[in-house]
C-alpha cells in the first residue's frame, strides 16, 4: 500500500484544482499539512504489513510497485518534517493567496517526487522520479520570478541536465548487460560481470551524476547560487531534503543495493566526501551572507554523510543515515531562522545584523541549538551521527579520515560561532531597534525542529534500536 | 526503578518543574529547589558507603548504561549534594532580586544531576556523556552574568571544550588499546598508555581548574553571578576533576611511584600552586583574589595525588574536600559582602567586619583554614601533602611551602583590607546578610573546624575506604601530624607571613598595600609588570617566572594569535577566494569542473578494474 | 553483433549533432541540435537491439529536455549584436582547448594502462516491442511521466502566466 503516498497527494492536488477557487485555496494548506503529517506518522509507526499489503483496487489498476524499507523510512520522515516546515513557513511568508496556492501545488509534487525516489526499487523509475523532483525544484527556485531566482534555477537546470545525461547514458549501458532495470536484477548482473570495462564505465558515470545532484565538491557549483536565490521556504526544502533525497540518499541506495561496495567506489566516495567537508567548511568560513554560508555548510555536512556511507560498513551507513536525518532537521531549522531574519531584517547579509538574539530570542536560541548539533556537541543528535561515522572510519582503518572528520567539526563550530557573533550577539546596528520576533508560524516551526534535534539526541538509544539497526537489511 | 537512578532523576525532574513554573512564582520555585536539593542530599547520605551496581542496555556495541555506587562515588556525591543544598539556600536570598533566578536554579539542578551521573557512571563513555553535558550548563550559568559574560563563557567553553576533546581522544585510545571502557583495566603506562594517561589527565585537571587551563576562572569570578562561581569552580568541578584524576591514577593505569607521570603531575601541581598564588597576592578585588586561590589550591591536590605515595594521595583527597568547603564558604562571604556593601573592590571596602560580624567570623575561620593554621582542616591536609611531597623531592615540598606562605600573606591582606581598617564613608550603614545566606556559611565554617579538630572522621570514613586499608598500612594519618619538624616549619612559615604582613602595613600604612614590597621585589616586579602588560596572559601554558620565559610565552601567545587572527583568516580567505574564483556564477565553469572530475573518477574506477 | 556502415554513419551524425549543439550560437539552434542528437541516439540504440533503452531515450530525453530548454529560452533576453560577437570570440577561444583535452585524455588513458577491453559482458535478452514495453513493463515510468507533464503545466502557470498588473517575466 506504499503507493498511497504517491496517489493520495497526486489526486489530491488534481482534485484541489478542480474545486472552486476560494475553497481550494483555503483547503490546500490543510490538505498538504495532512499529507505530510500522515507521511511522518506512517513512517514512524511502520507496520510492515501496511506497506507490503496491496491496496486492492488502486494497485491492480495502476500496477505501481513501491516498497518501503528501513532507509526509505528515515527518508520519508525527513521529507515529511521538512516539507511540513516549508509549508508552514510559506504560509507566513507568501502573503498572496493565489501565489500560496501555486506554491503548495508544486510543493506537493516535489514531495511526490521525493517520496517516489525513496520508495522505488528500479533504477529507471528512480530516474523518472528524480526528474519529477528536479522539475518541481526548478519551478520553486524561480518562484519569485526575480532575476536571481531565474538565474539560480537556470544553473540548477543546466547542471541537472548534465547529471541526467550522465545517468541516462549509464542506464542505457547497463541495459546492455541486464534484461531489466530492477535493483535486484541489476545487482546480480553487475556482480556477475564485475571488472567489465563498460559496466565499470557506466557505474562511474552514474555515481558522478548523483554527485552533481547531491552538490558535492567539485560538482557543487550550482548549489550555493540555487540555495541563495530561492525564496525562504524553498531553501528550507532544498537544503533540508531535496538535494539529499535526489543525490545523497540515491547514492547510498544505489551503491548499497546495486553497485555494491567495492574498494574503488568506497575510496571515491570517501575522498569526495572529505574534499566536500573541507572545501565546504573553508568556503563557509569566508561568507558574509547568511544563506550562502548555510549553503556551503550544507556541502560540508553532506560530505560527512558521503564519508560515512563510503565506509561501506553497517555502522558507517547507520551514521550516514542518521546524519542525513539530523542534517535535514538542523539545516531546515537554520533556514527557518534565515527566513525569519530575511522577513524581519530584510536582508541575509550578516554584516548588517548584530545583537538580534535580544530582539528575536526564539530565533537566536534555536539557531544556537542547531549550531551545536551541527558541530557535533553532545548530547545533541549531531554528536551521535558524527560519532558513528568516526567510529566506522576508525574501524576500517582510515585513521586519517577519522581525525580530519573530528577536526572539521571544529571548523564547523568556528564558522557557526562567527555567524552567531555576527548575527545574534554584539550590538544592534542602527535602524533595527524596533525589531520584533518573527511570526508564530516561523517561531513554532523553529522550536519544533529544535525539540526534535534535542529529543533525537537524548533518545539516541531508542533511535539506534528502532531506526538504525534495521538498516542492516539494505545490504544485499 | 533502581535507587541509583534517583540521584539523576530527582534533580532533572525538579529542574523541569522549575522551568515550567512562571517567573513570578518565586516562593514556589525556591521551595521546589530547596526541597529537591535537600532530597538529593538526604539520598546521597542514605546511599553513603553502599555498594550497588545497575546496568541497562544503551547505545549498543556492548556499551551499557551502567551505574556503580561505591565508597568513593558516594563520598563525592554526598559532598556535592550538600554543597548543592547549601548553595541553593544561599542563592534563594542572593538571587532574589535578580531576573536570572529561575534559570540559575534550573541550571543548578541539572548540574547536580549531571554531576551525580558522571560520578556514578561505571564506564568511561557514559561518564563522558554527563561530563560533556556539564560543559553546556557551565556555559549557560556563566552566561547568566549578562552581556559582558559572553566573552568569559566562550573562553571557558573553548578551554574546557578543548581539554575535553583531548580527554575524548584519550578515552578512545584507552578503550581501543585496553579493549574496554571500564574503569579498572590497570593499563601499563608505556607507549600509547602514556599518551592516553596524559590526555585523560588533561581532561581531569582542566575540569578541576588547574594551570594551564585556569584562565577563565578569574574572569568568571568577575562576570558570572557569584553562586555560579562558588558552585562550579569553587566546589563541584573540583570534586569531579579530582575524583576523575584519582580514578585515572589509582584504577585505570598502573601508575608507579617513580614513573614520569608522577613527576609530570607534581610539576603541574607545583607550578599551579606558585603562580596562581602569586597572582592572587596582588589582586585588588575580593572575588578575583579568591578565584586565583581556587586555582592555587588545586595545585596542592594535584601535587598530593601526583606523589603516588599513600600519604600524598590521602592528603590530596583530604585537601580536595577541605578546599571545596572553605573555598565555597569564602566565595559565599564574598557574595555576602557584594550584596550588602555593593562592591567587592578592596580599595572601596574596609571596616565592614564590625558591621557583618557573622560573615567576618566565617571568613576568619575559613581564611585560617585555607592558610593552613592549626587546628583548622587545611592545616592537616596540607601537612599530609607536605609529607608526601617531601618523600618525592625537596623541591616540591619547597614549592608547596612557598605557596603556603603567600596564601597566608594574601589572606592577611584580604581580611585586613576588607574587614578591618577604616570604613569607607559611602558604606557606613552596611548590614549583616540575611539568614538564608548566613546559614550555609556558618554550617560550612563549623564543618571546617570539625574536620580539623576531629580529622579522624573524614580520613577514616571518607578517604580510607577509597584507597583501601591495606594500602595505607604503616602510617598514622589522623590526629596531630606525626612529623613534628614539618609541622613546626609550617608554623614558622605562617608566622613569617604574619610578620611580613606587619612589616608591609608598617611600611605602607595600609592593609591593602601590605604586600606591595613583594610586588616591588627585584625579580617579582618584572613578572608582575609582564602580567600587567599581558605578556603572561594565563592562556599561555607554563608562564615563566623569569623574563625570558615571559617573552617566550608572549611569542607563543603572538604565534597563537597569529595563527588564529592572521594565518587562519588568510587561509580561509585564500580558500574562499579560490572557491569564489571557481564560483564565478558561470555555469559553464561548473560544467567543465564537473565533467573534468567525472573523467577523473571514471578513469580511477576503470584503472582499478 | 555486427556494427554496420549504417551504424557508423549514425555515430558520425550523432557526433556532428552533438558538437553543433554545444557550438551553436543561439540557444534555439542548440535546442534543435539537442533534439537531433537525441533522435539519432534513439535510432542507434534501437538498432543496437535494445528497444527498452530506446523507448526511455525517446520518451524522456527528446520530450522533456527539449521542453525545458524551450522554456528556458523564453526566459532569456535576446543578445545584442556586440554581445554575440564577444561571446563567439570567447567560445572560439575555449574550443581551442578541446583537441588538447582530447589528446591529453588519450595519453592519460595510455599511461594509466586502462584496460581497453570493450567487449560487452553478455547480451541481455532483447525486449519485446515498443507497445509492450510502454504499457506493460514500464507503466510506473509512464505514470511518472504523466506527473512530469503535470508539473510542467504547473510550472507554466506559475512562472509564465502573470497577473495583468504585474510585469511579465
Amino acid at each position: 500500500m506504499s503507493s498511497v503516498l504517491i496517489l493520495v497527494p497526486l489526486f489530491g492536488i488534481i482534485g484541489l484544482n478542480m474545486l472552486p477557487r476560494n475553497v481550494a485555496r483555503r483547503a490546500a494548506f490543510w490538505f498538504a499539512a495532512a499529507v505530510f503529517t500522515a507521511e511522518i506518522l506512517l513512517a514512524i509507526v511502520h507496520q510492515p504489513a501496511f506497506w507490503t499489503e496491496a491496496l486492492v483496487r488502486f494497485d491492480s489498476f495502476f500496477r505501481l510497485k513501491f516498497s518501503v524499507d528501513s532507509l526509505s523510512r528515515i527518508m520519508l520522515i525527513c521529507i515529511g518534517v521538512v516539507s511540513l516546515s516549508s509549508l508552514v513557513v510559506a504560509k507566513s511568508t507568501v502573503s498572496d493567496e493565489k501565489e500560496a496556492f501555486k506554491f503548495i501545488n508544486i510543493l506537493i509534487t516535489a514531495s511526490i517526487g521525493m517520496s517516489g525516489i525513496v520508495m522505488v526499487k528500479d533504477i529507471f523509475s528512480l530516474y523518472v522520479f528524480l526528474e519529477i523532483a528536479a522539475l518541481s525544484s526548478f519551478i520553486l527556485i524561480a518562484f519569485n520570478k526575480d532575476i536571481n531566482g531565474l538565474e539560480g534555477a537556470f544553473k540548477y537546470l543546466i547542471l541537472s541536465a548534465v547529471a541526467t545525461v550522465l545517468m541516462l547514458t549509464s542506464i542505457a549501458i547497463l541495459l546492455l548487460d541486464s534484461p531489466d532495470t530492477a535493483f535486484s536484477t541489476l545487482h546480480n548482473e553487475i556482480a556477475h560481470s564485475r571488472g567489465n570495462f563498460i559496466v565499470t564505465f557506466a557505474i562511474g558515470l552514474f555515481i558522478c551524476g548523483l554527485f552533481i545532484k547531491g552538490g558535492l565538491v567539485p560538482f557543487h557549483g550550482w548549489l550555493p547560487d540555487a540555495y541563495m536565490a530561492a525564496p525562504a521556504p524553498v531553501s528550507i526544502l532544498l537544503a533540508g531534503v531535496m538535494t539529499k533525497a535526489c543525490g545523497i540518499y540515491t547514492l547510498m541506495r544505489i551503491v548499497a543495493s546495486v553497485f555494491g561496495f567495492t574498494d574503488p567506489i568506497k575510496n571515491t566516495m570517501m575522498l569526495i566526501g572529505m574534499i566536500s567537508i573541507l572545501v565546504g567548511a573553508f568556503a563557509a568560513l569566508g561568507q558574509t551572507n547568511f544563506k550562502r554560508m548555510l549553503a556551503y555548510s550544507s556541502i560540508s555536512q553532506v560530505g560527512y554523510i558521503i564519508l560515512g556511507a563510503g565506509t561501506g560498513t553497517f555502522l558507517g551507513l547507520a551514521g550516514a543515515a542518521f546524519h542525513l536525518f539530523n542534517h535535514a532537521i538542523f539545516k531546515g531549522l537554520l533556514f527557518v531562522n534565515s527566513a525569519a531574519l530575511e522577513e524581519k531584517v530584510g536582508t541575509s547579509d550578516m554584516s548588517r545584523m548584530g545583537g538580534l538574539s535580544e530582539r528575536m530570542p526564539v530565533t537566536g536560541a534555536t539557531s544556537v541549538i542547531a549550531m551545536l548539533s551541527a558541530s557535533g556537541v553532545p548530547p545533541l543528535a549531531g554528536f551521535w551521527s558524527k560519532l558513528l561515522i568516526v567510529i566506522a572510519l576508525w574501524q576500517i582503518g582510515h585513521y586519517a579520515y577519522a581525525a580530519i572528520a573530528i577536526l572539521a567539526s571544529v571548523l564547523t563550530l568556528a564558522y557557526f560561532l562567527y555567524m552567531q557573533r555576527q548575527v545574534f550577539f554584539g550590538k544592534l546596528p542602527p535602524g533595527l531597534e524596533g525589531l520584533r520576533e518573527a511570526g508564530n508560524g516561523l517561531t513554532l516551526t523553529a522550536s519544533a525542529l529544535a525539540v526534535i534535534t534535542v529529543g533525537a539526541g537524548l533518545a539516541f538509544p531508542y533511535i539506534y534500536n528502532h531506526f538504525l539497526l534495521p538498516l542492516k537489511e539494505i545490504f544485499f | 526503578m533502581n535507587m541509583l537512578l534517583l540521584p539523576i532523576l530527582i534533580p532533572i525532574a525538579s529542574a523541569i518543574i522549575v522551568l515550567l513554573l512562571p517567573k513570578s512564582a518565586k516562593l514556589l520555585r525556591d521551595t521546589v529547589t530547596l526541597l529537591s536539593t535537600f532530597a538529593n542530599a538526604l539520598l546521597a547520605i542514605m546511599l553513603f558507603n553502599k555498594e550497588i551496581l545497575v546496568s541497562y542496555p544503551w547505545v549498543g556495541f556492548g556499551f551499557e548504561f551502567s551505574l556503580r555506587l561505591y565508597n568513593f562515588s558516594s563520598f563525592i556525591m554526598a559532598a556535592a549534594a550538600s554543597f548543592g543544598f547549601l548553595i541553593a539556600l544561599y542563592s534563594s536570598a542572593f538571587t532574589a532580586a535578580k531576573n536570572y533566578s529561575k534559570s540559575f536554579f534550573v541550571y543548578l539542578l541539572i548540574s547536580l544531576a549531571l554531576l551525580n551521573g558522571a560520578v556514578l557512571s561505571n564506564n568511561l563513555l557514559l561518564m563522558l556523556f554527563f561530563w560533556e553535558a556539564l560543559l553546556i550548563t557551565q556555559f549557560g550559568m556563566i552566561m547568566l552574568g549578562g552581556r559582558l559574560a559572553f566573552r568569559t563563557a566562550t573562553k571557558a567553553f573553548v578551554i574546557i571544550g578543548a581539554s575535553d576533546l583531548c580527554m575524548m581522544v584519550g578515552i578512545a585510545i584507552y578503550g581501543f588499546s585496553s579493549g574496554s571502557f571500564a574503569f579498572s583495566n590497570n593499563m601499563p603506562l608505556a607507549g600509547l598508555g602514556g599518551l592516553a594517561f596524559v590526555l585523560l589527565m588533561i581532561g581531569a585537571i582542566a575540569k578541576a581548574g588547574s594551570m594551564p587551563f585556569h584562565s577563565w576562572i578569574p574572569d568568571a569570578a568577575i562576570d558570572a553571578p557569584l553562586p555560579v562561581v562558588a558552585m562550579l569552580p569553587g566546589a563541584l568541578e573540583k570534586l569531579l576533576g579530582i575524583y576523575f584524576l584519582t580514578r585515572i591514577s589509582l584504577d585505570m593505569f598502573r601508575a608507579e611511584t617513580g614513573s614520569w607521570v608522577s613527576y609530570l603531575l607534581m610539576i603541574v601541581g607545583s607550578i599551579t600552586i606558585l603562580f596562581a598564588v602569586m597572582m592572587a597576592l596582588v589582586q585588588k578585588d575580593y572575588k578575583r583574589l579568591l578565584s586565583y586561590h581556587a586555582i592555587s589550591q588545586i595545585g596542592y591536590m594535584v601535587l598530593g595525588i601526583g606523589t603516588f605515595v599513600p600519604v600524598g594521595i590521602v592528603g590530596g583527597l583530604f585537601h580536595m574536600i577541605n578546599n571545596s568547603m572553605y573555598k565555597c564558604c569564602l566565595f559565599l562571604t564574598g557574595g555576602a559582602v557584594e550584596k550588602q556593601a555593593g562592591t567587592t573592590n578592596l580599595e572601596k571596602l574596609g571596616g565592614i567586619g564590625s558591621k557583618m560580624p557573622v560573615t567576618f567570623a566565617c571568613f576568619l575561620v575559613t581564611a585560617l583554614a585555607i592558610s593552613g593554621v592549626p587546628p583548622f582542616n587545611g592545616f592537616f591536609s596540607k601537612e599530609l601533602v607536605y609529607d608526601g611531597a617531601l618523600e618525592r623531592g625537596w623541591i616540591f615540598y619547597l614549592a608547596a611551602l612557598v605557596g603556603s606562605f603567600f596564601t597566608a600573606a594574601s589572606f592577611l591582606k584580604l581580611g585586613h583590607a576588607a574587614y578591618l581598617g577604616k570604613a569607607d564613608k559611602d558604606r557606613k550603614d552596611v548590614k549583616e546578610a540575611p539568614y538564608q545566606m548566613l546559614i550555609p556559611m556558618v554550617l560550612i565554617a563549623l564543618a571546617c573546624i570539625l574536620f580539623g579538630v576531629y580529622n579522624k572522621l573524614p580520613i577514616k570514613f571518607l578517604i580510607q575506604p577509597v584507597l583501601g586499608v591495606d594500602r595505607l598500612r604503616g602510617h598514622n594519618y589522623w590526629g596531630f601530624p606525626p612529623n613534628f619538624i614539618l609541622a613546626i616549619i609550617s608554623v614558622v612559615v605562617l608566622a613569617g607571613a604574619f610578620l611580613n604582613h606587619i612589616y608591609g602595613v608598617k611600611k605602607t600604612g595600609s592593609g591593602l598595600k601590605a604586600v606591595d614590597h613583594i610586588y616591588h621585589a627585584p625579580v617579582l616586579s618584572e613578572i608582575y609588570d609582564a602580567q600587567a602588560k599581558g605578556y603572561l596572559d594565563p592562556y599561555n601554558i607554563g608562564l615563566g617566572f623569569l623574563n625570558i620565559f615571559s617573552i617566550a610565552a608572549s611569542w607563543f601567545d603572538k604565534a597563537v594569535d597569529w595563527f588564529y587572527n592572521v594565518f587562519s583568516v588568510k587561509t580561509a580567505a585564500l580558500l574562499t577566494n579560490a572557491s569564489r574564483r571557481l564560483q564565478n556564477g558561470n555555469y559553464k565553469t561548473y560544467i567543465i569542473l564537473s565533467m573534468a572530475t567525472t573523467v577523473l573518477i571514471v578513469l580511477f574506477l576503470l584503472r582499478s578494474v | 553483433m555486427n556494427v554496420t556502415n549504417t551504424d557508423m554513419l549514425l555515430l558520425v551524425l550523432m557526433t556532428i549533432a552533438a558538437l553543433w549543439t554545444v557550438m551553436a550560437r543561439s540557444l534555439l539552434k542548440a535546442t534543435i541540435g539537442l533534439a537531433i542528437t537525441s533522435a539519432v541516439i534513439t535510432i542507434l540504440i534501437f538498432r543496437l537491439n535494445s528497444p527498452l533503452a530506446a523507448v526511455f531515450e525517446l520518451s524522456v530525453c527528446t520530450g522533456l529536455i527539449t521542453v525545458i530548454f524551450v522554456s528556458t529560452i523564453s526566459l532569456t533576453k535576446p543578445l545584442t549584436h556586440k554581445e554575440i560577437l564577444e561571446m563567439s570570440k570567447a567560445r572560439h577561444k575555449r574550443y581551442i582547448y578541446l583537441p588538447i583535452i582530447l589528446v591529453a585524455t588519450g595519453i592519460a588513458l595510455l599511461f594509466l594502462k586502462i584496460p581497453n577491453d570493450f567487449t560487452l559482458p553478455r547480451l541481455a535478452t532483447p525486449a519485446t516491442n515498443v507497445r509492450n514495453v510502454m504499457w506493460n513493463i514500464r507503466h510506473l515510468d509512464l505514470f511518472g511521466q504523466i506527473i512530469i507533464m503535470m508539473i510542467g503545466a504547473f510550472g507554466v502557470v506559475t512562472l509564465f502566466i502573470t497577473k495583468d498588473d504585474k510585469d511579465g517575466s
